[in-house]
């Protein structure tokens, strides 16, 4: 790896570790939910200054260049972090209805109860 | 026994009065109920006005979620049978009889209105998706649904049971593999339906094709592999 790429990894991932921090004081993220940012930032750290073994893994595996493979697992990362989000949101998606159901229920119910009242 | 029809109803204003009257005509000794999902036009004024039995969503959530508290009200309510009839008039109440006929004496789980058990089916782009997911479902179960995405359907209470315990369920006909995946009778009625009135459809080119992946995708790769269970 050159040293630049190496530079912009470590940039990159300290700006991104703040931002989470951030985040978190702000109450916008969960501190469950920032754990695994944490560790994505923490990843590319390790990678930038262990970078030779970066460039052996990528050589054993047959990468053109190790750049390569620190795409490949940022893109993994980023794939499986986003399909854990999109599982989240199915399930919030199920919640609400539910809730909704309930309400719609609730309010049903006791205007019949009013109705019944008002007679 | 217990009937309830569960009339699903989005911005059906212009509708909605026919077909409760319907109901009340030709289906008086049933009980019905409207699930307004939250209509942007006057529906709720519409059904208060007339004093109809209404249910009314805080947020819309589209037809599975209306289906579904439907049958929870339905449940909770004691009711035996619950029928999905659409509120936009292309339902016809005289044919209710028949599927709760279905049901009551000959112990068939789920009653389907189709428009295809003894009429032709004619020749068009929608007709060639009913085909095709026709031929999913032989596929995958065996039988044959001449009508597979009629929204006229019964359950009966072990139905019933089945749709509000699953959340991945839909009133579409992948539900239907999997009920009958699940050992449950499903049996055909010839019915007619009439072309909606007012108001457009909500399946539009666009939302066709979405729909047809979906149903296809989960009826061939989801619902065939349902756990086989019941009696």
């Amino acid at each position: 790896m050159t040293i630049t790429l190496r530079i912009i990894l470590v940039i990159c991932s300290i700006l991104s570790f703040v931002l989470c921090i951030k985040k978190v004081k702000q109450a916008k993220l969960k501190t469950a939910d920032s754990i695994i940012w944490v560790i994505g930032t923490v990843l590319l750290i390790l990678m930038s200054i262990f970078s030779v073994a970066v460039e052996w893994i990528s050589e054993k595996l047959g990468f053109m260049a190790p750049v390569n493979f620190v795409f490949l697992v940022m893109i993994s990362f980023l794939l499986i972090e986003g399909f854990i989000s999109n599982m989240k949101i199915s399930i919030l998606d199920e919640k609400v209805k539910n809730l909704n159901h309930y309400i719609a229920l609730k309010e049903y119910r006791e205007e019949k109860n009013e109705e019944k009242k008002g007679k | 026994m217990k009937v309830l029809i569960i009339v699903p109803a989005y911005n059906e204003a212009l509708n909605i009065e026919k077909t409760i009257n319907d109901l009340n005509n030709n289906a008086k000794e049933y009980d019905y109920v409207i699930i307004n999902d939250c209509s942007k036009d006057n529906t709720k004024e519409v059904c208060e006005k007339n004093g109809f039995n209404m249910i009314s969503l805080p947020i819309n959530y589209g037809l599975t979620s209306g289906i579904q508290i439907g049958m929870k009200y339905a449940l909770e309510n004691g009711y035996d049978i619950a029928i999905q009839f659409d509120g936009d008039g292309q339902h016809q109440a005289k044919y209710l009889k028949q599927l709760v006929k279905e049901i009551e004496e000959n112990n068939y789980d789920i009653a389907i209105g189709s428009r295809f058990v003894t009429q032709k089916k004619p020749k068009s782009i929608r007709m060639l998706g009913s085909n095709m997911i026709q031929l999913a479902m032989k596929l995958v179960t065996g039988k044959k649904i001449t009508d597979p995405t009629s929204g006229m359907r019964a359950f009966n209470k072990k139905a019933m049971q089945e749709f509000v315990g699953n959340p991945s369920l839909t009133p579409e006909p992948d539900t239907i593999v999997y009920m009958m995946k699940k050992k449950m009778k499903v049996k055909e009625i010839q019915v007619e339906m009439s072309e909606r009135e007012f108001g457009e459809s909500y399946l539009n080119a666009f939302k066709s094709i979405e729909y047809m992946l979906s149903v296809m995708f989960s009826i061939l790769f989801i619902r065939a592999f349902t756990k086989k269970g019941g009696k």
